[in-house]
């Protein structure tokens, strides 16, 4: 009975050990099946290892309400709570080849993916064609073309200049301006890799992006302050991190996913500690 | 042990079965050998390293310092601690001192695989030499456009000699030794070309990772690459699913990148191409349009405007399994994919790589029965599963960052260099004398009377 009505608390000792994981699985589920009755049960009937971690990790997302970014899961998240990081990364791509979720590529400069679940997704870009409703742009037709043309046809995280305006005058006639008024929006950005290709990318997400990078280096300054480099992970867990909004149990899921630290298990419960190489 | 050469004898294992159960288990069991060792004789970063294809007998090792040696792998040249431990010194070294020695680093040192009488070396005084062994001496160079940074000789070649190069140069150059001159030049990479390794099924077939993060096919006996890998082009498996539409990554507008195959890619790339010029104007006028404003590309070059990357990064290191069906390549993003030779798609294996060298080319072996990856990753050498992506084991023993692994399969052993300038045996741990030891019942050493 406690379990159920305080999964967020329970949840954060699920991510050590598998069995107790598969408990708290069945509790994220309930969850989220309230909302999701109107989907019939056999769509719903088995879900992978990735899809439950997923969802689990979308109820843990921080509610942060200055900025309204639908929650993500990065990659390396993933890693940390599923053993095997082949079968993550062959389930993402189904449930990806499925339209349940869309990776987007993070301009951290290190392999970052963040994993977002296309409703949630595309309820902010309904948010954000509303806002500019309200300042009264014009072109805003250009958002309905890259809902049904682009997001449904193109699955991966960058798209090339001239496939981006094929696709779009499927709609209409398409002038530069579209585009500009897409990147203002903060739906695409480019990066330094290629100067051709545009990037997808989540809108408003530049605060918890700086989150991200500054949280990470805390928690690694924290740890590598320590005499031996190690902590307990029920200590490190009520740890608040200053530069981040995110918490805490984010960042470490994703630095044990990306191989920075490592977890140990000792008589006296789970220690985390840097790892050498 | 004594069982089972019992059960070869009557039959019930297979002899190959036999063999591979000896050879799996010494291969697991590799660590840091405390029987042989080589006196490297360099004074710069090891950058290479090739055990020669006919006999596997002879290593050869190239080094920053510009010099390179070649190493006995079977008979030492001298015995310490009364005859325990094998030293291997140099056969003969040849190094900047030498009349036509290279001035700069050594990238890379190979062996003609033919016979051990030839050896080519790349460095990054922009030149490719061939070398006699039995002479030391230089007996053909190749003036190369930037520095080398790898060379490689197809192992199965029938019909030619050709040194594939690649070179901070866009193009990748074929140089031939039988004539002295440059037979092929290869177009279509976007930047440096850090990796070339020839394909273990064709000797047409060389595949080349580039400093923009591309992988390209070529097939050397027509122009143009006829695939580049892209990452995002994924199979869930090993092998391809049989009797499905192969088209299935993603939905496409006028089957822009279908993998039927490179034909029917070449015709779309170009289509693409002329549309980009026309942008305005509704899909039907756009037909017209691109027809009549067409540009005249040479089919060949086609490819150089497929942009798709197999990483994020530059491809620091190519190698191909041996039986020519899979590609293993290593990226600066600290990734390691396998590919799919035959359909060009990503197997999606995860590799639990922590971090890889980035500014350097890093060179990985293979082991085929069990399936290994040998991997530098920073100042460890990780060997992981091939199909599960699984580290198996982790061996320290660099002081500093490593630059190459080399597995000799006729031995078990393995051998790295690294940026502290030693060359390490990793050898399988336990002598077969301990294992007969074991098997034996021990006795009872009370159970004695005079």
């Amino acid at each position: 009975m406690k379990k159920r009505t305080n999964p967020e608390s329970s949840a954060s000792k699920a991510k050590k050990r598998r069995r107790e994981e598969e408990d708290e699985e069945e509790v994220g589920c309930s969850h989220t099946a309230i909302e999701d009755q109107c989907l019939p049960l056999e769509d719903d009937l088995t879900f992978s290892d990735t899809c439950v971690a997923l969802r689990m990790m979308r109820a843990q997302f921080p509610r942060i309400d200055q900025a309204s970014t639908p929650p993500f899961i990065l990659q390396s998240q993933l890693y940390s709570s599923v053993n095997d990081r082949t079968q993550v990364d062959r389930e993402l791509e189904c449930l990806r080849r499925e339209k349940v979720v869309r990776v987007f590529k993070l301009n951290t400069g290190q392999d970052d993916h963040a994993i977002i679940f296309l409703d949630d997704y595309l309820n902010q870009v309904d948010r954000i064609v509303k806002r500019m409703e309200e300042k009264r742009q014009s072109d805003l037709e250009v958002f309905k073309w890259f809902k049904g043309h682009v997001l449904d046809s193109k699955l991966e995280p960058s798209i090339g200049h001239h496939e981006l305006f094929s696709l779009l005058s499927l709609g209409g006639k398409v002038k530069d301006a579209h585009i500009t008024l897409l990147i203002n929006a903060g739906l695409l950005t480019r990066q330094l890799i290629d100067p051709d290709m545009y990037w997808f990318a989540i809108p408003s997400i530049g605060k918890l992006w700086k989150g991200l990078l500054q949280g990470r280096n805390e928690l690694l300054s924290l740890l590598k302050r320590k005499r031996h480099k190690e902590m307990f992970l029920a200590e490190l867990e009520k740890k608040r991190l200053r530069f981040s909004p995110l918490d805490v149990r984010f960042h470490i899921r994703d630095l044990i996913g990306s191989g920075h630290l490592k977890t140990v298990q000792t008589t006296s419960g789970l220690i985390v500690r840097i790892s050498k190489d | 042990m004594w069982k089972a050469i019992k059960d070869r004898e009557t039959g019930r294992i297979r002899s190959n079965s036999f063999a591979n159960r000896f050879k799996s288990g010494r291969i697991l069991s590799l660590q840091l050998s405390n029987r042989k060792d080589f006196v490297s004789p360099h004074r710069g970063s090891v950058n290479s390293l090739q055990v020669d294809l006919t006999e596997g007998r002879y290593l050869l090792s190239g080094a920053a310092d510009g010099s390179a040696a070649v190493f006995d792998v079977q008979r030492a040249t001298d015995y310490e601690a009364s005859g325990l431990i094998a030293k291997h010194k140099c056969i003969f070294t040849v190094d900047k001192q030498h009349d036509n020695g290279h001035k700069f680093a050594i990238s890379s040192a190979i062996w003609y695989p033919i016979d051990t009488g030839l050896f080519v070396t790349g460095s990054y005084d922009h030149y490719l030499k061939v070398w006699d062994t039995n002479t030391a001496q230089a007996v053909v160079d190749f003036k190369m456009p930037g520095k080398v940074y790898r060379t490689a000789m197809s192992s199965m070649a029938m019909s030619h000699t050709l040194i594939a190069a690649g070179t901070e140069d866009v193009q990748v150059r074929l140089c031939d030794i039988a004539s002295g001159a440059f037979s092929h030049t290869l177009s279509g990479h976007r930047d440096g070309v850090m990796s070339v390794e020839w394909s273990t099924s064709s000797e047409w077939v060389l595949y080349t990772g580039g400093c923009d993060g591309a992988i390209r096919f070529w097939d050397i006996r027509r122009a143009g690459c006829f695939r580049v890998l892209d990452q995002s082009q994924t199979q869930l498996g090993i092998r391809p699913p049989i009797l499905k539409r192969t088209a299935v990554s993603s939905k496409f507008y006028s089957a822009a990148k279908s993998s039927l195959g490179g034909q029917n890619r070449l015709k779309t790339l170009q289509s693409k191409h002329t549309g980009s010029q026309s942008v305005k104007g509704s899909s039907s006028a756009k037909a017209s349009t691109e027809k009549s404003r067409q540009k005249r590309i040479h089919p060949g070059m086609l490819s150089t405007l497929d942009r798709a990357t197999a990483h994020y990064g530059v491809v620091t290191g190519l190698k191909a399994t041996n039986d020519g069906m899979y590609l293993l390549s290593a990226g600066s993003d600290s990734r390691i994919r396998l590919w799919d030779i035959e359909s060009g798609r990503n197997t999606l294996v995860n590799f639990e790589t922590g971090r890889i060298q980035t500014n350097k080319a890093i060179q990985l072996d293979t082991s085929d029965d069990p399936a290994l990856v040998f991997v530098p990753c920073m100042k460890t050498v990780k060997t992981f599963g091939m199909w599960s992506g699984r580290t198996t084991l982790m061996l320290r023993g660099h002081y500093e960052s490593v630059n190459t692994c080399c597995f000799n399969s006729s031995d078990q052993e393995l051998y790295t260099s690294g940026a502290d300038r030693q060359i390490l045996v990793w050898s399988p741990g336990g002598s077969v004398e301990d294992e007969m030891v074991q098997d034996e019942v021990a006795e009872d050493k009370d159970n004695w009377s005079d």
